[in-house]
């Protein structure tokens, strides 16, 4: 018997596939992306193929994220502030302060004993989400993925007073010209995000552990200015992409489980992949 | 017969006036570049070459914008809200409300019966409630920033934003492009967002009419029409709204020597 959940985000769709003991199988991840948006089929079928595991014998699907209401194949929905919670709780058992830095947005969940008791969040001005960083890299000419490694070269921090996204790109192309280093620039921009999203995180009394979670979360350097700025340490898992389709697989087990204990029937889906109809605004 | 020059350094364009007496004579905008001291040059140059003056004709230059420090040739330095307000009330002298759509900002001034500011609020923090916005968004469609407006005003059915963000709102608007929505419509969409922006920082203010629109924003005529229907007001559009700092700020020049 195996469990799956499917975290559709604005920029990436995660699955995770896991036994009836919480092993996790297999998991993936592809980008969304408009030109994507019919890949939940695709990244189940992958899941699947890699753990070698047959779609009728998933005995529940959760869907979350953004794009979760357009799953055909999942059977429930969950939000991916409950997944994520759920997730963070099952890597880290004393998280209190789940933070996740998104593409497009940022989430700060306050926890106890494993319960999601509040959240706050910005989805509404990109300088606060991980877009922030993708604009600045395309700007300075630099792979995401590299971020980290490049900051960590950095011996001056360049501040930018702009907070705007757009207003900051045009000033960093200033402070190029004038021949500041892509080094340092990047290190002004870990700062000023980490700023961003930790005055968020601060709405909560900000105590341990605190974990880290999101695509943003790679980037050594954000780590570094998230610890620096909350002064505390930031725990990261080792995957920080799944932590919602992991949570949503837990939950996907749980539901299941807790309806066989009270002899409800089980409503699912029918077991074959169909696209997945995203949703247009 | 006197000239004088106003000299609106701004983040995005450069712009300079002559006026001769209180009569404008010569206009010029050009972009401000990466050297505003070069761009207050160049636009006094292209000034006086319209004129066929000399530097010396000119009686006093006074300077604004973001800019305007770096014009080395003017006698002092005016606050922006100041020049948009004399400007206008040499324009429009009933306007007791003005809308300043920049590159950067929009401002919302208050003036009385003599041009003099009573209060002002400015949004210069956020991309989507300025001309930056249109500018992004011109470029997803592939248009001339000219031509957004005309095009604008030939949609039936504007597209609704769901983000209030420059850079959600270009991904939105590249999406909606892909499936094949008409640009009119999108161009159209942007301008009733900005507009909303627009509106939201009016309502700071008492909005007392007439009110009237200027900054290289009001070049979108998409705009100054989407303004007006999300204010439902009339708004006066001067035939050169770009300029008006500029003008304020040659005005301000000429107000100052005539006690001399």
């Amino acid at each position: 018997m195996y469990f799956a959940g499917v975290d559709i985000g604005s920029t990436m769709t995660k699955v995770v596939l896991m036994d009836a003991d919480g092993t996790i199988l297999s998991t993936i991840k592809g980008p969304t992306g408009p030109e994507h948006r019919q890949l939940a089929n695709e990244v189940m079928r992958m899941a699947l193929e890699q753990a070698k595991v047959p779609l009728k014998e998933v005995a529940y699907i959760v869907a979350t994220g953004y794009g979760r209401l357009n799953v055909p194949f999942a059977d429930r929905q969950i939000t991916e502030l409950s997944c994520h919670a759920r997730g963070v709780y099952s890597l880290f058992p004393n998280v209190r302060i789940a933070i996740d830095i998104g593409g497009q947005d940022a989430k700060c969940m306050k926890i106890n004993n494993g319960k999601l008791v509040d959240f706050v969040m910005n989805d509404k001005c990109a300088a606060g989400t991980g877009r922030f960083l993708e604009v600045i890299a395309a700007t300075l000419g630099i792979k995401l993925e590299d971020l980290g490694a490049l900051s960590s070269k950095s011996t001056k921090r360049i501040s930018i007073s702009n907070v705007c996204t757009i207003f900051a790109q045009q000033e960093i192309v200033a402070r190029l010209s004038e021949g500041e280093k892509a080094e340092d620039i990047i290190a002004g921009m870990h700062e000023a995000l980490a700023s961003r999203v930790a005055t968020l995180a601060r709405r909560f009394k900000v105590e341990p552990d605190v974990v880290l979670t999101g695509g943003v979360a790679k980037n050594s350097g954000m780590v570094n200015a998230m610890r620096e700025n909350l002064g505390c340490e930031i725990l990261v898992p080792p995957d920080p992409l799944i932590t919602g389709a992991m949570g949503a697989a837990i939950l996907a087990q749980e539901t299941y489980m807790k309806a066989t204990a009270e002899g409800e029937t089980i409503q699912t889906k029918p077991r074959r992949l169909e696209k997945a109809k995203f949703f247009t605004q | 017969m006197s000239w004088f020059m106003g000299i609106d350094i701004g983040a995005a364009y450069s712009k300079g006036v002559i006026i001769q007496d209180s009569e404008l004579a010569a206009y010029h905008v050009i972009l401000s570049g990466a050297n505003y001291r070069t761009a207050a040059e160049t636009i006094r140059h292209e000034l006086l070459k319209q004129l066929k003056l000399s530097q010396d004709a000119i009686d006093d230059t006074a300077a604004t914008g973001t800019g305007g420090i770096n014009v080395a040739f003017a006698s002092q330095q005016v606050s922006d809200i100041v020049c948009t307000a004399r400007g206008m009330n040499t324009v429009f002298p009933a306007a007791r409300t003005v809308i300043d759509v920049a590159a950067q900002s929009t401002k919302v001034i208050r003036i009385d019966a003599q041009g003099l500011v009573t209060n002002f609020t400015v949004s210069e923090k956020c991309a989507a409630g300025s001309g930056r916005f249109i500018e992004v968004m011109a470029n997803v469609l592939r248009i001339d920033l000219k031509d957004f407006g005309p095009l604008s005003l030939k949609s039936g059915n504007p597209v609704s934003f769901s983000t209030g963000c420059a850079v959600f709102g270009e991904s939105e608007a590249i999406t909606r492009v892909s499936e094949g929505i008409p640009k009119e419509d999108i161009a159209a969409g942007v301008n009733k967002a900005l507009a909303g922006k627009v509106s939201s920082l009016v309502k700071k203010i008492k909005l007392e009419e007439p009110c009237a629109i200027c900054g290289g924003g009001a070049l979108n005529i998409g705009l100054v029409k989407a303004a007006e229907q999300e204010m439902n007001v009339h708004l006066l559009l001067p035939p050169q709204p770009q300029i008006i700092t500029a003008l304020g700020a040659a005005i301000t020049a000429r107000t100052s020597n005539s006690n001399m």
